[in-house]
């Protein structure tokens, strides 16, 4: 049971069979008699709940396991171990009742007719996906409106700039205005303003529609910008499950002090406030305790000549590649500077102590009326 | 008309029209295609009409050849299957992950893409046949509208088999990137039990049994037998209907096998 979780993960595993090539000639005539085989565990014992409505990042270097746990959640992939839940159907089984209630962006592939007008596109889904004269008005005018495409609908996919194609294959993806979004990339590749209209259109249709999204990417603005919780996996484990200022206090307890100096100054003065993370000049940043913030600005403003002075979070980047060099560590660096680093189905990363953050961090947002 | 079927009638629309549309960016490939794929057909058409000179080479006399190969560049046409190349690409690249997240079989899309191509093919080439007629009698067949429905059946059944050859070998990428590589053999193996080179009964008999039990004479020879005229036994036509059936059932269940085995072991390429 779910228990009206939109998304359930119980102890999810993937496992592929690879083919070991030796290299050299002999290795390749050895091979063709006697083939070797290694496992690989793209996705090894992975739990989480997302709640309807939720937005979620699902955040991990490259091969980390983000796409193939996706994958299995939206039936593509029969999953070697553990169970998934999602809108209340297995999505290996759920055939499609459960495709018509997800819809699956992969930043990477697009189901847009490359030599077609995105438009033509727009009129196969309505088949597809059987929606009525109504329905497709009403959705299709939505999305062309609130995704900025009236223009481009007409033109050949293949003459679109990319920001232009990623929106256009959103309303395609969304035509039949699925309750549960799983973005695998969505601003790959993008220049900064189409991504933010990317992000700006997600954070709108969660909005409106109360509708759940998992979210991957390798630009943490997406996640920062999106999403309050976020999952960390790292070769096919998961690290972390929770909120990104969360992870931030644990990971990272520290504020930076970002100094403009009159003049310059020792390294042996600025260390008295804390640790030197850069001195260049008249600058100069320092990372001091969180909850020493206030009086280490105070003391520092009265001992030196400070023309400007501001106070940051360390980038979220940082923050994750910590985490990341944590549990490459066993974890035993990330547990003593972070205190608990876990996940919500009970920690289960290598080496990282139990006892995690809620898995429901964030509230999920309020669903509006339709 | 059912609810059900009134969405599937919406869907092959949108998927044939979409096909076309398709078609039309790429016209003159696709004429480029239709003459190569005519060439080999008229190119052996030509071989045995010197060979056949004034005689007859087993019963058949140079027109019996050219009305045969002129139905085999119709039949081949409407049997026409080039599945594997997309299917196995769709597998391969990742081509198959969005199709595998919509409420729909990838098979209807292939399916649709079929119907699309040949409806345009099939009218050229029987136009083109029907115009050649005209100014040449030997290809010319004689009216018969119980045959050509006989035809029209057997054509269908075997653009069915030929299909389910080529979707199922496509299938294979899911557990081997040799997959084209099959489909080239089959189409080897083709070239001489298909019919594709000789009609079968200028065969070694031994070799024309073989292909008899065999799926190859039902893609293609056997609806050419048909069109021509060259089998009008009932007997024989009933056992080819029966074959067919056979070899469609046989490979709608590979299909079911390999689509559904494959699909546990799919990797889901790209990303």
């Amino acid at each position: 049971m779910t228990g009206g979780a939109s998304i359930v993960a119980e102890r999810l595993s993937k496992t592929y069979r690879v083919k070991v090539r030796e290299p050299g000639l002999a290795g390749a005539f050895r091979a063709l008699f006697r083939p070797r085989y290694r496992e690989v565990h793209a996705v090894e014992d992975v739990s989480f709940r997302i709640e309807p409505g939720e937005v979620v990042g699902f955040l991990g270097p490259n091969g980390a396991g983000k796409t193939t746990t996706i994958k299995i959640l939206t039936g593509l992939l029969y999953p070697t171990g553990g169970r998934a839940e999602v809108a209340g159907f297995d999505p290996w089984r759920g055939g499609a009742p459960f495709k018509r209630r997800i819809a699956l962006v992969l930043g990477n592939k697009q189901q847009l007719i490359w030599d077609l007008p995105p438009e033509e596109t727009l009129l196969l889904n309505r088949a597809i996906y059987g929606l009525s004269d109504a329905e497709y008005r009403r959705n299709r005018e939505e999305l062309v409106d609130s995704l900025g495409i009236a223009g481009v609908l007409d033109k050949p996919v293949r003459q679109l700039s990319q920001g232009e194609r990623m929106r256009c294959e959103l309303a395609a993806a969304l035509l039949h205005r699925p309750e549960l979004l799983f973005l695998d990339e969505p601003t790959l590749g993008l220049d900064l303003g189409a991504q933010e209209a990317i992000r700006a259109f997600v954070r709108e249709y969660n909005r409106r529609h109360g509708a759940t999204v998992l979210l991957t990417s390798h630009y943490m603005a997406d996640v920062t910008a999106l999403a309050p919780r976020v999952l960390i996996i790292n070769r096919g484990r998961l690290l972390y499950d929770g909120g990104l200022t969360e992870l931030a206090d644990r990971i990272a307890p520290v504020k930076r002090l970002e100094l403009v100096l009159e003049r310059e100054v020792d390294r042996a003065d600025l260390e008295r406030f804390g640790a030197v993370t850069v001195l260049e000049d008249h600058k100069a940043t320092i990372e001091v305790p969180r909850r020493d913030v206030a009086r280490a600005s105070a003391r520092l403003l009265a001992a030196l000549p400070v023309a400007d002075l501001s106070i940051t979070d360390p980038p979220i980047e940082e923050v994750i590649a910590r985490a990341f060099a944590g549990e490459a560590t066993k974890g035993v660096d990330a547990a003593e500077r972070a205190g608990d680093v876990g996940d919500a189905g009970g920690a289960r990363g290598a080496g990282v102590p139990e006892g995690a953050p809620s898995p429901t961090a964030a509230a999920p947002p309020r669903k509006e009326a339709e | 008309m059912t609810a059900s079927l009134r969405a599937w009638a919406r869907r092959y629309g949108a998927l044939i029209r979409a096909g076309w549309l398709v078609d039309v960016q790429y016209r003159a490939a696709i004429v480029i295609w239709l003459i190569l794929g005519v060439a080999q057909p008229a190119i052996t058409l030509a071989v045995w009409w010197s060979v056949a000179g004034g005689g007859e080479v087993g019963g058949f006399g140079q027109a019996d050849f050219a009305r045969y190969f002129f139905a085999v560049m119709l039949i081949d046409q409407a049997t026409l299957a080039w599945d594997i190349w997309y299917i196995d690409r769709w597998i391969r690249e990742g081509e198959l992950n969005f199709r595998l997240a919509r409420p729909m079989n990838p098979l209807h899309e292939a399916i649709a893409d079929n119907l699309a191509y040949k409806g345009k093919s099939v009218v050229l080439i029987a136009l083109v046949w029907f115009l050649i007629a005209v100014f040449w009698p030997a290809v010319r067949l004689p009216f018969d509208p119980g045959r050509l429905a006989l035809a029209a059946i057997a054509t269908t059944l075997a653009a069915a088999i030929r299909f389910l050859t080529s979707y199922v070998n496509g299938l294979l990428a899911f557990w081997t990137t040799r997959a084209t590589a099959i489909a080239e053999l089959h189409w080897g193996v083709s070239l001489f039990l298909a019919g594709r080179i000789a009609p079968l009964s200028l065969l070694p008999p031994a070799v024309a049994s073989v292909a008899g039990v065999l799926w190859f004479p039902y893609m293609l020879a056997f609806p050419v037998e048909i069109l021509t005229g060259t089998l009008t036994d009932a007997d024989a036509i009933l056992s080819g209907f029966g074959w067919q059936l056979v070899w469609l059932a046989a490979w709608t269940c590979a299909y079911l096998f390999v689509w559904t085995r494959g699909r546990r072991r799919y990797g889901a390429v790209g990303g």
